[in-house]
């Protein structure tokens, strides 16, 4: 069943006992997004990455109009559910981007099954975390500061129904799992998937500086800062977050290597 | 009050070289450019000798008013030649460089010269855009970005990618870094976007050539911002150069004033000048749209005898805030170094030790 909102088709699949929505957009080489804790939205960056890839935005059951999830008990098991989803797509191979808290989900699935992660893009990733961290808190304005650098460019998004975010809360809070997951990051050492982490210069709900630990910790990972960009990065700057994006998922680490013209004229 | 020594390479040009910028290189002298830039030793270590704190050198283009186009070349070869005073390039001009050149040629020299070096990251006179093709609208931007780039460069210690709106860096990894603790480092201008770089990346401000009034909305403005991002900037973080025309007596100082050229030395031509300051709109004070005196003469801010002068210092310490004044004695690129010698010494001997516990 799909139903076309935009460009991109919504559709539903099954895993793990759950029905899980998606939309979908473009052909090729298939990208697949987990979201962040405040659950899908679409952003020009989906549209953009959309031209040359068959992007899939997933939306993880208990977030949305999805009912509440109470048998999830991990993110490793949210990975798993999620891998499940994609192979019930029919896809065999992907790239993976996600957001914030859907960061910690991507890396389990690469960690399961890393023959099918052919790259992994993480924006503003919460996986790992400053002891004692908040998530964002206050008036709607509040949050807004602490997510975007430019607000003003989130305001053409619907607001999330309360009922909605309070049951996303929820969720989020029983699988967030610690600040640091030792385990996790003992894992992440033998990790060969080829992996971009963003973080916005205006970054102001996880530090940016937490950047250099996965850069540190994984094997075959890139960081790039965003500039003038906040937690919501594809938000405040969809042009350069799917133009790194996509420079990377084509060339992995050999987009370090520039191969912009700058002949003015022969 | 700390005082620093505008150091700008004093070419003294011939009467009937060519007035309008871009000056013919042509008309260069290479035995009178060699004089002029050798100088600079001796001149530095007689403000040194007088008790100076600072030199400060500029980066501009295409003339002989000032003939420092890289002041890191002119601080490496001071700091070399000097012991004790502090070399501040005040400064590169960011738009129109390689922020992580500008970021790797001032860790070096701090590393070559530790505690003696003070960066100053400059927006840059409009004029210049010409020097290297900087299309003036972009000007702004490139700043505040090649500025947050300099920052990263020097503080994270991982390789990184940085994806701008006018920088794009894929690895960046910088050796040698600055030392520790970094050199005191200053965002120049009186806009309100240096103000707010300058706050929220607690680093000082340095504001020029504008009385105490318009100075005093731009360092008002960014102790504001400061206070948002929860600092208090000290009188150190608050730099402020101007010309000073100091006499033995008010009356000859008052004298030196009315001799003075009411022309720029080197003016752009004024078609070109209303071009350039029509394409380069961003300018402003505090937020407040200012255009950039472009090929006009600069303002002389202080102007008497000893007396005076400090009390017109005392007068500028409370209503700009600035903690440190770097000036130009008599006027630059006047070609008159004997006069501006004899008001140096004059400034150490009846001026400075009056200011210090400003």
């Amino acid at each position: 069943m799909t139903v076309q909102q935009g460009a991109f088709s919504e559709g539903f699949v099954e895993a793990d006992g759950f029905r899980i929505r998606y939309m979908e957009a473009g052909q090729g080489t298939p990208v697949i997004h987990l979201h962040g804790a405040g659950g899908m939205r679409l952003t020009q960056a989906h549209t953009l990455l959309s031209r040359q890839y068959r992007v899939v935005v997933f939306e993880m059951p208990g977030f949305g109009a999805s009912p509440v999830n109470d048998r999830t008990q991990s993110v490793s098991e949210l990975g798993s559910t999620m891998a499940g989803a994609v192979s019930a797509l029919g896809i065999e191979r992907c790239n993976v981007i996600a957001t914030s808290f859907g960061a910690r989900v991507a890396l389990w699935i690469a960690l399961q099954e890393p023959e099918r992660v052919l790259a992994l893009v993480l924006e503003a990733p919460a996986a790992m975390r400053p002891a004692g961290h908040q998530p964002p808190s206050g008036t709607p304005e509040q949050i807004a500061r602490q997510l975007y650098a430019h607000p003003e460019r989130a305001a053409s998004m619907a607001p999330v129904d309360p009922d909605v975010q309070a049951k996303q809360r929820a969720l989020v809070g029983r699988l967030r799992g610690p600040d640091r997951d030792a385990d996790l990051e003992a894992r992440l050492r033998d990790l060969a998937v080829p992996t971009l982490v963003l973080f916005g210069t205006l970054e102001r709900v996880i530090p940016p500086d937490m950047g250099r630990h996965y850069k540190t910790l994984l094997p075959n990972c890139q960081l790039v800062f965003i500039y003038d960009a906040g937690h919501e990065i594809s938000t405040d700057r969809p042009e350069a977050f799917a133009d790194v994006t996509a420079d990377f998922l084509e060339r992995h680490e050999a987009f370090v290597i520039n191969r912009k013209d700058t002949l003015i004229s022969p | 009050m700390k005082v620093s020594y505008f150091e700008t390479g004093r070419y003294v040009a011939p009467s009937d070289m060519p007035r309008e910028w871009p000056v013919p290189s042509g008309n260069y002298d290479a035995a009178v450019g060699t004089e002029a830039l050798r100088g600079m030793v001796e001149r530095v270590k007689f403000v040194e000798a007088l008790g100076f704190d600072w030199i400060s050198l500029s980066e501009h283009h295409y003339s002989p008013r000032i003939l420092t186009p890289s002041p890191v070349i002119a601080a490496t070869w001071l700091a070399a030649r000097t012991e004790r005073i502090k070399i501040a390039m005040l400064g590169p001009i960011v738009p129109v460089s390689n922020p992580i050149r500008i970021a790797e040629e001032m860790a070096m020299l701090d590393t070559l010269a530790p505690g003696r070096i003070v960066i100053g990251l400059l927006r840059g006179t409009t004029n210049e855009y010409l020097s290297y093709d900087l299309n003036p609208t972009e000007a702004r931007e490139r700043t505040d970005e090649g500025m947050d780039l300099i920052l990263k460069a020097w503080t994270e210690p991982q390789p990184f990618g940085w994806q701008g709106r006018h920088f794009q860096y894929r690895t960046v990894s910088i050796w040698p870094r600055l030392q520790d603790p970094p050199p005191p480092t200053y965002a120049l201008g009186t806009s309100a976007e240096a103000g707010e770089f300058a706050a929220r990346h607690h680093i000082g401000l340095g504001v020029s050539y504008g009385t105490f009034e318009i100075m005093a909305r731009a360092t008002s403005y960014y102790r504001e911002r400061c206070a948002e991002y929860g600092w208090q900037p000290g009188p150190e973080d608050i730099i402020y150069r101007a010309n000073m025309i100091l006499g033995e007596t008010d009356e000859e100082a008052e004298a030196t004033l009315l001799r003075r050229d009411r022309q720029g030395a080197f003016p752009v031509r004024p078609s070109l000048r209303d071009a350039l300051l029509e394409a380069d709109i961003k300018r402003n004070v505090a937020g407040e749209r200012r255009a950039q005196p472009v090929g006009g003469v600069l303002p002389i801010s202080f102007c008497g005898g000893p007396d005076r002068i400090v009390e017109q210092i005392r007068q500028c310490r409370e209503e700009v805030g600035a903690g440190i004044l770097d000036l130009s004695l008599q006027d630059p690129g006047t070609g008159d170094t004997d006069a501006m010698l004899r008001a140096l010494e004059l400034f150490g001997r009846k001026v400075l030790p009056r200011i210090r516990e400003i």
